[in-house]
């Protein structure tokens, strides 16, 4: 991919950070299904879900189309920070719209699909200066650096949107600790389901994130070895640290049982510090 | 809606007029719909009949010429039925007519006059009335459009555009609500019913219905098992309650003891031993018996007849509010189901009045059209249609007035002046027949 992305790039003077109309269409479609399910949230008809649900599809596809022509015209979807972003959005978009379509997700909606809108205005509104590029160039990162990214990208994604089910489980719960069977209760998910499907994100995402930290470190360790960066940096410490709590997260569920309010919690720590390692990258490379 | 013309007439008694002694001397069993059916439309003021029989109302739709004669007729029907003078059940007795029994059937379909509003069964129970009235050949144009064109396309409306449905009003229902809220779908899981009292069996029915898997556990093993046998359900031995508790999914407790009998001890054994499994507990008992300091417990949900009920009542509170809404669209679609029957009634007439100066028209042109030439002779005819169409603008655009009684008043008018045929009250697609029919009259093709 870095080949042919860098050289489509090199012939064609394409460019990573413009925002297209495609861009705007997708941004179009998921603000609007953003809205619906919302107002599925708080009125709780059938009609905005299913339309939120139709736009979500179509937001889905031209971000997948949008991904797909930056890539073709030399912009890895991993080469800067928007576009990771944006690939981010893009899965949460995609794992939400796959998984609501077998379960009733509906109040998940409200949450994840606003996410994944502020996630791209972010990436694609923000001023440049605060949005560094990353660090190394594409070229220079070899495969294992790419693979890093694209894992850790992944892993990010699979984390947020157990983060976004566990939001929901710890609504829910109160709500149902408190006798309330209201209208976001009565059309929410099942506390079961969604402590399902957040295991099952955080067991998919685990492994995922694992291969990131092992892939980064190597290539860290590698480029210490060839340019002389090899400093210990806060954020590999919220990484390890944050791989510890999800470890700790999935054999305490086989082990010990731990399920339900305590496991959300463990869900939301878990990526708060992805996030934090995240927002301490680029961070680092905007000063 | 004065004018409307709607020759429907409703009689009948309902939960609201008449006790359960009269209603279900008057309800109709499903094999006796056919005699009964043809026993109203053999009476020589009803054209039409339909009849809705449930628990909650027996009712009598018919299409009238004479609504006061049917009126008097049905009456002495329906107290033949009950055993009674027409005297004594006319207290019972209410009826509608035109719109205004138009405006009840699309309450009665909306299930807005139901016992419980927003219950899902009278729709149902409505299509089922219907279906039984077309099937004996007792549905004419009237009610095939009171029926198909407005109750259940308002009954559809209503329940999709208004939340007077959304949210269940009985105790098992929200029972079960909630229950499905902790563990989600009921099809494998284990509902474990503590007791084998009346409640219980309530209960176990309710949940049965939904997929759930059932066991009983009762001090008295001979009671256990009566009610194992009714629903299916497997029976656990007394003293192994907590085993059975940490099989189960759901629990539902109504025994008659005085102490809880799920003390706050055994539901933390309980709940250790299920490994962060959560559990839901509804306790229908009074005295309760499952410790109300169980709720505090992490991954246990606990609800107790008060919150069930008290849900109930605020989805019964919200179902009232929805029904302003729901009565909103019941007057909007009556609107618009009079104005679409009072086009229907006008058409026949339009099409017979323009096919009358047409007619004139075209056959003085033909008369003193004698030796002239084929296109002198088209020449003639298209200035006159051109005159008749001018000169019938004027009426056609009063004809065509919103306002029920001028509408009607100028029909009747054009009637009398022109003797035009009689008011046919017909369905959309025999109206097109017929206006068809009559153009080709006209045109003489």
């Amino acid at each position: 991919m870095r080949v042919t992305c860098e050289s489509r790039r090199a012939r064609r003077g394409g460019k990573s950070g413009g925002v297209s109309t495609l861009t705007w269409h997708e941004v179009g479609a998921y603000a609007i299904a953003a809205l619906l399910y919302m107002a599925h949230l708080v009125g709780l008809r059938r009609g905005p879900e299913y339309a939120g649900r139709a736009l979500l599809a179509v937001g889905v596809a031209l971000h997948f189309a949008d991904i797909g022509v930056r890539c073709y015209h030399g912009t890895s979807p991993i080469s800067s920070t928007p576009d990771a972003m944006s690939l981010v959005a893009f899965m949460i978009a995609a794992v939400y719209l796959l998984t609501s379509m077998r379960y009733q997700l509906a109040a998940a909606g409200g949450f994840a699909v606003p996410a994944v809108v502020a996630l791209i205005l972010l990436a694609r509104l923000a001023p440049a200066e605060a949005m560094a590029p990353a660090a190394v160039a594409l070229p220079e990162m070899g495969r294992l650096g790419q693979a890093h990214i694209l894992l850790a990208t992944l892993g990010v994604a699979v984390f947020a949107f157990a983060a976004v089910l566990a939001i929901v489980y710890l609504f829910q719960d109160r709500s149902l600790k408190r006798k309330q069977l209201d209208r976001v209760v009565a059309r929410g998910t099942p506390l079961e389901t969604l402590d399902r499907l957040a295991h099952r994100c955080v067991s998919v995402g685990f492994p995922v994130f694992t291969l990131a930290i092992v892939t980064g470190a190597i290539w860290v360790a590698r480029l210490g070895l060839l340019h002389g960066r090899g400093t210990l940096r806060p954020e590999y410490l919220i990484a390890v640290g944050t791989w510890i709590a999800f470890a700790v997260l999935i054999i305490a569920r086989v082990g010990a049982g731990w399920r339900g309010r305590r496991a959300a919690w463990l869900t939301l720590g878990g990526f708060g510090g992805t996030a934090l390692v995240v927002a301490a990258y680029f961070i680092r490379h905007a000063v | 809606m004065a004018g409307a013309n709607i020759d429907l007439l409703l009689i009948g008694v309902s939960h609201k007029t008449a006790p359960v002694a009269v209603r279900e001397r008057l309800a109709v069993e499903p094999d006796a719909v056919a005699a009964a059916l043809a026993e109203l439309t053999a009476l020589p003021a009803v054209r039409e009949a339909a009849m809705i029989s449930t628990c909650n109302r027996v009712e009598l739709y018919a299409a009238v010429d004479d609504a006061d004669r049917a009126s008097a007729d049905l009456a002495e029907i329906l107290a033949r039925r009950a055993g009674v003078a027409v005297s004594d059940l006319a207290e019972h007795l209410y009826q509608h007519r035109d719109a205004a029994a138009v405006r009840h059937l699309f309450r009665v379909a909306s299930s807005l006059d139901s016992l419980v509003i927003g219950e899902p069964q009278i729709l149902g129970q409505t299509k089922q009335a219907y279906d039984a009235a077309v099937q004996h050949g007792t549905a004419g144009a009237l009610l095939r459009s009171c029926f198909e064109e407005g109750a259940f396309r308002v009954a559809r409306r209503v329940r999709r555009e208004t939340a007077i449905a959304r949210n269940p009003v009985s105790v098992s229902s929200v029972a079960v609500d909630f229950a499905r809220q902790v563990v989600g779908d009921f099809g494998r899981k284990r509902v474990l019913i503590v007791s084998a009292g009346k409640m219980a069996a309530l209960a176990a029915r309710t949940l049965r219905t939904h997929g759930a898997s059932l066991t009983v556990i009762n001090r008295t093993r001979a009671r256990s098992e009566e009610l194992a046998k009714v629903y299916g359900a497997d029976v656990a031995d007394w003293n192994d309650l907590r085993g059975a508790l940490v099989a189960a999914d759901i629990v539902i407790a109504s025994t008659g003891a005085q102490r809880p009998v799920l003390t706050l001890e055994l539901i933390k054994e309980v709940r250790k031993a299920r490994r962060g499994r959560p559990l839901c507990l509804l306790d229908i008992a009074v005295p309760r018996d499952v410790d109300p300091e169980a709720a505090k417990l992490d991954g246990i949900y606990l609800f107790d007849i008060d919150d069930l009920q008290k849900q109930a009542g605020e989805h019964r509170a919200e179902r009232e509010e929805e029904a302003a809404e729901a009565e909103a669209l019941v007057e909007e679609e009556l609107g618009r189901f009079v104005k679409r029957w009072r086009s229907r009634q006008r058409g026949p007439v339009v099409s017979a009045l323009q096919a009358h100066f047409h007619g004139i028209a075209r056959a003085e042109v033909i008369r003193v059209s004698g030796g002239i030439d084929e296109k002198e002779r088209k020449a003639r005819l298209d200035l006159a249609e051109s005159l008749v169409k001018k000169l019938l603008h004027l009426p056609m655009t009063a004809l065509r007035d919103d306002d029920p009684d001028e509408a009607l008043s100028l029909v009747q008018a054009l009637q009398r002046l022109f003797s035009l045929s009689p008011i046919a009250a017909v369905p959309a697609s025999e109206e097109a027949q017929a206006a068809g029919n009559v153009e080709k009259k006209a045109t003489g093709s």
